[in-house]
């Protein structure tokens, strides 16, 4: 800020600029990275952002026509127009343009939507949307049970899965950005989604409808794979624990149960069968802590444990006062899950 | 207009004089000897009788009011805390409580005048001004109805005697936790640690419970930890020994694996987990902590707080009945 001779503060027009500039450099950040609906990995967020990128440039030419005719008419030639070529410019521009544009627009646009409801290649996932995180069932074709996971949606690269959701309480939205769009989950209704991803890499989901205290705290990584390797994801998955070996991992393993984890959480092939919370069997082996509030580190897991409800506002899980011992084995236990 | 001003000003002044010189000079008698002006008495008691009437809980939550257990529990809590002013059929009172002011109305004509639903009230809220307290802990109406079933009782001239509170240590718990079930627990099978946690608990009304309130006063603190380690080793009650072992029901299904609402009990509650145990349980004891912990009147322990936010009516049923039948 300066203060000029008379006394005045210069307006400081030159801040403002910069401010803008960041903004504008924060805003565009968001086109990037994992969750980014432009960094598009898959047929059906593809198609949305064309159509983005169409209506995107469409938009610009008819602004610039617009703002360059009204240019015309104020600064260039100013005063009254000729009254047949007004009347042409106003049914031409005003009437005849518009109808022409939205209808092609609209036709194109129906012609490229995906199709929510598009058939699978096999693989059906269920997804239930619970406060606040993500109950994954994968239903292989022809399996009678599921395999049953959390928090995590791997799909196999280049084949068309079908996502059958739904929703405990209350109404959440199952949305990958970079996949797709989204689609509403029901407490009591099933809804469904199919999304065809094409490029392996890990992107992010985010519950896209406002539930309650820790929506924002409601995602999940999505783990797009070439399909062999995620044949080889799921065969792991679907087998039980593998049971601690070394000594710390043994106790952990004694802490959980008498703590009564168990109660909500199931590790398969142990006594812990609870469905409460989030099957942790392979809780190890997860890009993300909470549904991704942290990732899987040592340190991380402790902090969840004993701080659940800070970190996770009303979260049903509470939070754990255990001794530092017992702590330490617990997570070196959930650590080794994998 | 200013003589009216004026006239208010006056009466206001005199009035703040008045004010002072009985709160502040001491000059109004606070004797209990001195009774009240005329009519006064009158206009409290009608007062009281329908501010009692308009509050009154409806009887829809009341549980059955002649259940043997239930009004043996509300005499041996009647016992200790209320006989003393009311008196009870055949025992008396001393001159000092009859000199009371209001004198507390012998229980035999008190019971005459209300009905159930009313002396629920009463006991739970207490009378202000009279000398009648509330019950020492807020949201249990439900244990009130153990007093009002051994009222009930007294009205109908049915009542059991008293038992005799003048036993020591364990034999004063055993009154009630040794003859009594239903509503009563049993605890020969906690272990000593726990017991003496509720004791704490009780006592610092972290668990509230009015009638175990009342009964933790009466023994010393330092003695919790004895009391406890011998009624963890005590012999079943009667009334475990003798109950019939009904079939559990459908509620293994729901303690051993839970479902997407409710956890597992057993993982807490059977063998490797911290909780206390609770087969072979008191069903109606099981009914109600369930109920006061779905509820939100118990938050002592915040695991088993968030474990039955969700359950039913239906589940709780079942589980209480399992727990309660089963042996394992």
């Amino acid at each position: 800020m300066k203060v000029q001779k008379n006394g005045r503060v210069a307006r400081f027009r030159p801040v403002g600029r910069q401010f803008g500039f960041v903004v504008l450099l924060m805003a565009l950040a968001g086109c990037g990275g994992g969750q980014s609906a432009l960094n598009t990995a898959g047929r059906e967020a593809a198609s949305i952002a064309l159509l983005f990128w169409v209506m995107l440039c469409g938009a610009v030419v008819l602004w610039l026509l617009v703002n360059g005719a009204f240019y015309y008419v104020s600064r260039i030639a100013p005063g009254r127009l000729d009254t047949r070529h007004a009347r042409s410019v106003l049914i031409g521009g005003g009437i005849v343009l518009p109808v022409v544009v939205l209808t092609a627009l609209l036709a194109w646009g129906l012609s490229i939507l995906p199709d929510p409801r598009r058939p699978g290649d096999g693989l059906v996932v269920r997804v239930t949307g619970e406060q606040w995180w993500w109950r994954v069932e994968y239903w292989p074709e022809g399996a009678e049970t599921p395999i049953v996971t959390a928090n995590e949606i791997r799909l196999p690269a280049g084949q068309r899965t079908e996502f059958r959701l739904a929703a405990d309480e209350v109404i959440h939205s199952f949305w990958i950005p970079a996949l797709g769009g989204k689609m509403d989950m029901f407490p009591g209704r099933e809804t469904m989604i199919s999304l065809a991803p094409e490029r392996p890499g890990v992107y992010r989901g985010q519950c896209a409808e406002f539930c309650g205290a820790s929506h924002a705290w409601m995602a999940f990584a999505a783990v797009v794979m070439p399909p062999e390797a995620f044949d080889d994801w799921l065969a792991a998955e679907a087998a039980d624990a593998v049971p601690p070996t070394d000594e710390a991992a043994l106790r952990g393993q004694e802490v959980f149960l008498s703590e009564g984890c168990g109660a909500c959480h199931t590790v398969r092939g142990t006594e812990a069968v609870g469905t409460v919370g989030p099957d942790l069997t392979h809780i190890g082996s997860r890009r993300t802590l909470g549904a991704g509030r942290s990732t899987v580190t040592l340190e991380n897991l402790g902090t969840w444990i004993t701080h659940t409800e800070a970190l996770k506002p009303e979260v049903r899980m509470p939070s754990y006062a255990l001794s530092e011992g017992d702590l330490a084995d617990l997570t070196q236990y959930l650590k080794g899950l994998k | 207009m200013r003589a009216v001003l004026l006239t208010l000003a006056v009466l206001a002044a005199l009035g703040l004089a008045g004010a002072v010189s009985v709160v502040g000079l001491g000059l109004y008698n606070v004797s209990a000897h001195a009774g009240h002006w005329p009519g006064v008495s009158w206009i409290l008691h009608t007062t009281f009788r329908n501010s009692v009437r308009l509050r009154a809980p409806s009887m829809e939550d009341a549980p059955r009011l002649d259940d043997p257990d239930l009004i043996a529990l509300g005499a041996g809590h009647y016992a200790t805390a209320c006989a003393g002013c009311h008196g009870a059929p055949g025992v008396a009172r001393t001159a000092t409580v009859r000199a009371m002011v209001p004198e507390p109305p012998l229980i035999g004509e008190a019971v005459e005048s209300w009905r159930p639903n009313e002396l629920h009230w009463i006991v739970e809220n207490g009378v202000k001004m009279s000398g009648m307290p509330g019950w020492p802990v807020q949201g249990r109406g439900d244990e009130v109805w153990a007093v009002v079933a051994y009222l009930v009782s007294v009205r109908e001239r049915m009542a059991p005697a008293l038992p005799a509170n003048d036993g020591a240590g364990v034999a004063y718990c055993r009154t009630c936790h040794e003859k009594i079930g239903g509503p009563v627990p049993r605890l020969d099978i906690l272990d000593a640690e726990y017991l003496e946690a509720q004791l704490d608990l009780y006592a610092s009304g972290a668990r509230p419970g009015g009638i175990m309130a009342q009964a933790v006063s009466r023994v010393r603190k330092d003695d919790f930890g004895a009391l406890a380690r011998e009624l963890a080793q005590g012999d079943a009650p009667v009334f475990a020994r003798d109950a019939p072992r009904l079939d559990g029901g459908d509620g293994a299904a729901l303690a051993r694996r839970g479902n997407r609402d409710v956890p597992a009990c057993l993982a807490c509650h059977g063998d490797t987990g911290k909780g206390p145990a609770l087969f072979g349980q008191s069903q109606d004891y099981l009914t109600t902590q369930l109920k006061l912990w779905r509820d939100g009147t118990y938050v002592h322990d915040n695991k088993m707080h968030a474990a039955a936010r969700d359950l039913t009516d239906a589940d709780i049923d079942a589980l209480s009945r399992y727990f309660a039948n089963s042996a394992e």
